[in-house]
């Protein structure tokens, strides 16, 4: 399980996307900065989703706010540095692991092969690629600012503590109590998430409207068929050496068998052994016809 | 002075070694997706490189077939009725016997086959089957990950279904070049079938497909004499 996690608190963050900005920045991704350049796709959400450039979104939804009309509901779209992780599950090349200190998903960018895998096998959709290459592209944690005791970079601009970092057990106890003050003020369906999810995740979520205004799969589980990929690989095993091993001993009885030449007689219609002039076989070709 | 049929044109030699050649480099190829480690000790950008390849021998893998068959409908056409040909008794024995005569063939005598064996009937209908599935799924994961976006659950069900098949090929493409290359004393020199110039022996054809050999010598059009 993670040992440091993310915390995001729906009920603090004004969307002021300093963190998708500090993102970017920290990470040199780039983004579309000219009049325009950015279509409209008709939300303050922007981009619409997660991609090859971008890999933390503020996601914007309306959530129907009884005596105050509508209100938004804020969420981080990024990676949850799942503790049973589908992404390093099916990753073939190691890009994909569990950091051992911090138990955060690391991605060695390196190491990368561009099958998308992650893609396919994240019950986020999270993982995106960039460039000829297909390289991916997702949250790392900032594990170039962590090592050397620096905040993420979205974490370190985000000035109304929406974001934090640390201790995942102290994050989650600390979750825990902001959902319980929410329920007294009214958020019923205020809810931790992150805690038990996949493991435990890496980014706890405080959802003061609820997990379903975030959008967030209220039983995350890796497919099924992703399992069954891991058990077909000792299988190949398996069958490869059970197949060898039949053919190593079908080889050592063969040794030495010297087959006696045959030959056909087309006038008695026969298969004759050549060496010991033997009919093997008599063919009625006359009566056939 | 020896007699041979001529067993294989070279339009089938030539359709069978692409796809048998481009069908082992797609084996070495996908091992560093199929095998972690190997994917791991390499550089990525070798890997990358082979991936790519991969997917360049694939189509390879999958039209040389094809145009083949398009080449020669006539031929297709013959190469299909072999394989749902109606089976008779001496083919079933021949299934039964298999077994017992790879691991004694000096005491296992084979009843006498047509063109195609019920065994390679079975076996190479296996292969064929097992590179139908292998070609699908892996069109579908090219096309997945560079022309368009499906479903994770439809990209994970074919990547499932590329490694089923692969499991399926290994378990039928090891006999196959056992068999095929000769290796397996009885059938020593069978690789010149395919890899050679498509000529079968008297002897050997007699050995292999004693109903076929003896309706060929019958016609003796495709029989020719040769130095031994």
């Amino acid at each position: 399980m993670a040992k440091l996690a993310f915390y995001f608190d729906s009920s603090r963050c004004s969307a002021c996307k300093g963190c998708q900005a500090a993102c970017k920045t920290w990470n040199s991704l780039p983004s579309p900065l000219g009049q325009d350049e950015n279509p409209f796709t008709g939300s303050y959400q922007s981009p619409l989703d997660l991609n090859g450039d971008t890999r933390l979104l503020i996601s914007f939804s309306e959530v129907a706010g009884g005596s105050k009309g509508v209100e938004w509901s804020f969420g981080r779209r990024s990676c949850f540095h799942c503790t049973n992780a589908g992404c390093v599950q099916v990753c073939p090349s190691g890009a994909l692991a569990h950091d051992e200190e911090t138990g955060m998903v690391r991605v060695t960018e390196d190491k990368c092969i561009g099958c998308q895998y992650c893609k396919y096998s994240c019950p986020f959709n999270v993982p995106r690629h960039y460039g000829y290459n297909d390289k991916i592209n997702k949250c790392t944690s900032c594990l170039d600012r962590v090592s050397h005791d620096r905040q993420p970079a979205c974490v370190k601009t985000c000035q109304s503590e929406t974001l934090m970092f640390g201790s995942r057990d102290e994050l989650l106890a600390k979750a825990n109590e902001r959902v319980a003050k929410l329920q007294e003020q009214g958020f019923e369906r205020a809810a931790v998430y992150g805690g038990n999810e996949l493991g435990g995740l890496g980014l706890i979520v405080v959802a003061h409207h609820g997990i379903e205004s975030l959008s967030l799969p209220a039983n995350p589980r890796i497919s099924g068929m992703v399992n069954l990929l891991d058990i077909l690989k000792p299988l190949a095993g398996l069958g490869a050496a059970a197949v060898l091993a039949g053919l190593g001993v079908s080889f050592l009885t063969g040794i030495g068998y010297e087959r006696h030449k045959l030959r056909y007689d087309e006038e008695t219609h026969d298969i004759i052994d050549d060496e010991t002039n033997e009919v093997l076989a008599h063919f009625d070709f006359d009566e056939e016809e | 002075m020896a007699r041979y049929i001529k067993r294989h044109s070279l339009q089938a030699r030539i359709t069978h070694d692409v796809f048998a050649v481009s069908g082992i480099l797609l084996f070495l190829t996908g091992l560093f997706v199929f095998i972690p480690p190997l994917a791991d000790a390499a550089p990525a950008t070798t890997v990358y490189v082979i991936r790519i390849a991969h997917r360049v021998i694939g189509f390879i893998f999958i039209l040389v077939p094809i145009i083949s068959a398009i080449l020669a409908p006539g031929g297709f056409k013959h190469y299909l009725s072999n394989y749902f040909r109606r089976w008779n008794k001496e083919d079933i024995t021949w299934m039964k016997k298999f077994i017992p005569y790879m691991l004694a063939p000096k005491k296992v005598h084979m009843p006498n086959q047509p063109e195609l064996k019920s065994g390679q009937v079975v076996a190479d209908g296996a292969l064929m089957l097992g590179a139908i599935v292998m070609a699908i799924s892996g069109l579908f994961l090219v096309f997945g990950t560079w022309f368009v976006d499906l479903s994770a659950g439809l990209m994970v069900f074919m990547r499932l279904l590329h490694n089923i098949g692969f499991i399926w090929m290994i378990v039928f493409v090891i006999p196959h070049i056992y068999l095929g290359a000769g290796i397996f004393q009885p059938y020593r020199k069978t690789a010149r079938l395919m890899f050679g110039d498509g000529k079968v022996s008297e002897s050997d054809a007699l050995y292999h497909w004693g109903n076929w050999a003896a309706e060929e010598f019958e016609k003796g059009e495709k029989v020719v004499e040769e130095d031994d």
